[in-house]
């Protein structure tokens, strides 16, 4: 007897349907796989075949056929062993008439014939809801997950008995999950943890409001890495659609456990400074999403920027403009979503103390070094740069009123608002993505201010490209009090949060 | 043939036993015409330095001289008439020198030449009172002979030529070699507005034994020598020393009790060094005239708004960071960066770093 059963693979953070055939027929008694199938999926047959044995079903000796379609595609994951499993039991005549149409169903089983859980649920179950099936049984840890789409009956089974008897009419549909369960109850950043520091505070909000990446410049302990994380909490809150794509990221690399099933907040994700290329970008035979597609819709942190491989920051180029990354692997290609904001973070010199010359111990040759340790093109994507200075215990003891997350956020949002008017008709949507051949028209400046800038561009020694950040910062700045024109306040303020170059150093300490 | 450049440049021949050559025989080219017996006698000759002379004589000296020249470098030993008199009696007098530009002539002998040595990595303050005192010696009429490292040397040349005066580095490598390399500009800056000097050949890698002995002919070229910022044990005091011993008058810049990269320099006011406390004063006591008139701070000062005046007032000549002045002053970022910038067009501050600031002296 003939039976077919819905599941599908994940390729990127995309889900592909793949459908699941199984026949038994006479013949010499045998167990067949076929369609282009992965080691671990082959290996599926020995786990189904005692699973179902350990489950009561007997196999009868007979010719049992399984087939994966579309044949092109090659099948890996751990998450068939329920498809088939289901499919053989049909064959065999163990679900009641058409229990199993329009049914998607995901989930790997151990020998005993528990249920395991997969990763990626999320889109799979999103992507089927969209074929329209709508019904699924996925394995009772992925249940919570599964559940957040809505529209879809989702039925979590704990073995594969259960998920028999749900087919034959048992068992009962999981609510849908409201987005915002459960309070972790966990303390959350806020900005008004980080005691004085206003220069470097305010670049972060000029730096969120214009979506421009950041660099941050300070000696050891300064608080670079608590500023950093504390970002997120600033960005505007991720609407429906962003938590849904970040979820999906989640879903697939399998980070959604601790959650709660549900992406809510922005991403922060801060990788060590040995990652590797592929860590970064994503990889592997089996292509997972590297810190680049985790960080999506949030921010990506590298701290101690000069000691990042420079193979490793190059990676960083392409997705930084493309907002995605493409991996081409010989399990197929794929591509994932990477559209985050770049925070950067460095000691001012190898001892971190420059440009304190009484502390500092390093040599300008050094100083140049270890400045050079960072890829050009990577700083050319940076357009502010701030300096976190040491703070003296008078400073740290202060305890005045901060403003919080929330109140920057407000700002933050007024901003983008502006700019998402002024850029409806334009394929980008904020001023850190203004073009360079585009700047004269949004950045324009009267002939006072451009025989001004002409001066500033002698004296520090600007370059074209350091020229057009400052513009596009005073942009942001120009915006942040809703003023149409940029005035020379502006300027001088985005002067102050210039980018370093090599140049920059050789200043007099 | 440059019987000078030939005894400049025998290899294994140093100092020292150049000199016993031309204390036995007067001149280079007596010292070439003499047998190996001859050379065997004089004392401090032996076997292997009559050889290497003996062998020297092969190779094509004039050839090389010419590449020299080809390369607009200047070449002058002892021997000749415009070798700077000022070297010649010094202890440890250098045979020959060669340069870039040109060497100091007796006109700027007349208008006085000052040294301005000190820290290579010195502070903010350090770098304007170099620059500075450059600036006004230059506009004074004096020249400045400095060492062209890093810090206060490299300030001391760059203040000279800004007021467009004549300035001098002696090197501790070839003229041919910028050293540190990044000073390209500066160095050519000085051998078009003055020269460049070394007594070691052309080629010669910087190393740090010859940069103490290339500091007696700093001092040696010089009226006086100003420190203006240098550690306990800097090479500064090195100079100092070297001056001392050519009886030449030594001046510093006092600082703070405590201030590291003042140490030096308080303590050889100690010792009896002139103090410069005035630039005026200094100049005066040189004889050195011509230096216009400024205006006082509190004249300065009455040019300023009210809010430059209040973040003009919070800044000192040790730089302080954007940070400091929101804290000292209260203003928010966007003020404070504007009125920062409006000082720094009137040039009343100046940026040292990114976002560090320092009155402007």
């Amino acid at each position: 007897m003939y039976s077919i059963v819905s599941t599908a693979i994940i390729r990127g953070i995309r889900s592909i349907p793949i459908s699941v055939e199984a026949d038994v027929s006479d013949g010499l008694p045998m167990f067949e796989m076929v369609g282009f199938l992965a080691s671990e999926v082959k290996e599926s047959r020995e786990r189904v075949r005692t699973a179902l044995k350990n489950s009561g079903f007997m196999l009868p000796p007979k010719r049992i056929t399984v087939n994966f379609t579309p044949a092109n595609i090659r099948k890996s994951g751990s998450g068939f062993d329920l498809p088939i499993a289901l499919a053989v039991l049909a064959s065999l005549g163990h679900i009641k008439g058409d229990g199993l149409k329009a049914v998607f169903l995901i989930g790997e089983v151990g020998l005993n014939g528990r249920l395991q859980p997969v990763d990626g649920v999320l889109p799979m179950i999103a992507e089927a809801k969209e074929r329209g099936i709508g019904k699924c049984i996925v394995p009772a840890e992925n249940g919570r997950e599964a559940a957040l789409v809505s529209g879809m009956e989702v039925y979590a089974a704990g073995t594969i008995r259960e998920a028999v008897d749900i087919l034959n009419g048992a068992g009962k549909i999981l609510p849908k999950v409201p987005y915002y369960i459960e309070e972790t109850g966990k303390k959350t950043v806020d900005f008004s943890d980080i005691g004085g520091q206003k220069a470097v505070k305010r670049a972060c909000e000029v730096a969120v409001s214009g979506m421009h990446n950041l660099l941050l410049i300070g000696p050891p302990g300064a608080g670079k890495t608590m500023l950093a994380g504390r970002i997120p909490t600033i960005l505007p809150a991720p609407n429906e659609k962003e938590q849904m794509e970040i979820s999906k990221i989640y879903s697939v690399s399998g980070l959604l456990g601790g959650h709660g099933g549900w992406m809510r907040e922005r991403p922060f994700r801060a990788p060590h400074h040995t990652a590797t290329p592929q860590a970064l970008a994503g990889g592997g035979g089996m292509p997972k999403p590297g810190e680049i597609s985790l960080a999506h819709r949030g921010v990506l942190f590298l701290d101690e920027l000069p000691e990042f491989r420079k193979e490793t920051l190059e990676i960083l180029r392409e997705p930084m403009e493309e907002k995605k990354i493409s991996l081409a692997r010989l399990g197929g290609s794929c591509e994932y979503p990477a559209d985050f904001m770049l925070v950067a973070a460095m000691n001012p010199c190898k001892c971190g103390y420059y440009p304190d010359v009484r502390k500092c111990t390093c040599s300008p040759a050094a100083i140049e070094k270890y400045i050079g340790k960072i890829s050009r093109p990577l700083l050319d994507r940076i357009d502010i740069c701030a300096e976190l200075p040491q703070l003296g215990f008078g400073e740290l003891r202060k305890n005045g009123e901060e403003e919080t997350s929330a109140q920057i956020r407000a700002r933050v949002q007024r901003t983008l608002d502006i700019q998402q008017k002024r850029y409806r008709n334009e394929n980008f949507c904020c001023n850190s993505q203004i073009p360079a051949v585009r700047i004269a028209e949004f950045c324009s400046l009267d002939s006072r201010q451009e025989k001004y800038m002409e001066h500033m561009y002698e004296t520090l020694n600007l370059t074209a490209r350091s020229y057009h950040k400052i513009l596009k910062v005073a942009r942001t700045i120009a915006d942040m009090e809703q003023s149409e024109r940029i005035e020379l306040r502006h300027l001088n303020e985005a002067v102050c949060y210039r980018s370093i170059d090599k140049k920059f150093w050789e200043g007099r300490g | 043939m440059n019987y000078a450049y030939w005894l400049s440049n025998i290899p294994g021949i140093g100092i020292r036993s150049r000199n016993c050559l031309l204390a036995a025989a007067g001149s280079a080219e007596e010292v070439y015409r003499l047998t190996k017996q001859q050379l065997l006698a004089i004392h401090g000759i032996g076997e292997r330095q009559a050889c290497q002379i003996a062998e020297s004589k092969n190779r094509d000296y004039e050839k090389a001289f010419e590449a020299l020249e080809k390369r607009g470098i200047g070449f002058i030993s002892r021997e000749e008439r415009e070798f700077p008199d000022r070297l010649r009696n010094i202890p440890d007098a250098p045979y020959s020198l060669y340069f870039l530009g040109e060497l100091p002539g007796r006109e700027d002998m007349k208008k006085k030449l000052v040294a301005i040595v000190g820290a290579r990595r010195c502070s903010a303050y350090g770098h304007a009172v170099a620059e500075k005192l450059g600036h006004t010696l230059a506009a004074s009429g004096a020249g400045v002979v400095s060492g062209m490292a890093q810090g206060i040397d490299a300030s001391g040349h760059r203040g000279a030529l800004q007021g467009g005066g004549r300035t001098f580095a002696v090197l501790g490598s070839g003229v041919d070699i910028c050293y540190p390399a990044y000073s390209r500009e500066l160095y050519e800056e000085i051998a078009e507005h003055g020269g460049v000097i070394s007594e070691y050949p052309p080629g010669t890698q910087p190393r740090p034994g010859l940069f103490p002995a290339r500091n007696r002919i700093i001092s040696g070229l010089s009226d006086v020598v100003v420190v203006v910022e240098a550690r306990a044990r800097s090479g500064s005091l090195i100079t100092a020393d070297y001056a001392l011993e050519q009886g030449k008058d030594i001046y510093a810049v006092p600082g703070r009790l405590y201030d590291a990269l003042s140490e030096g320099c308080n303590r050889l006011i100690g010792q009896g060094a002139g103090m410069l406390f005035d630039v005026g004063e200094f100049l005066n006591e040189l004889k050195i005239y011509g230096m216009k008139h400024e205006g006082t701070e509190n004249f300065k000062k009455l040019l300023l708004e009210k809010d430059e005046n209040l973040v003009y007032s919070c800044l000192s000549l040790r730089p302080k960071s954007l940070e400091q002045v929101l804290e000292e002053t209260g203003l928010t970022v966007p003020e404070a960066a504007d009125i920062l910038a409006r000082l720094i067009r009137k040039q009343f501050i100046a940026e040292t770093a990114r976002n560090y600031y320092i009155r402007q002296i």
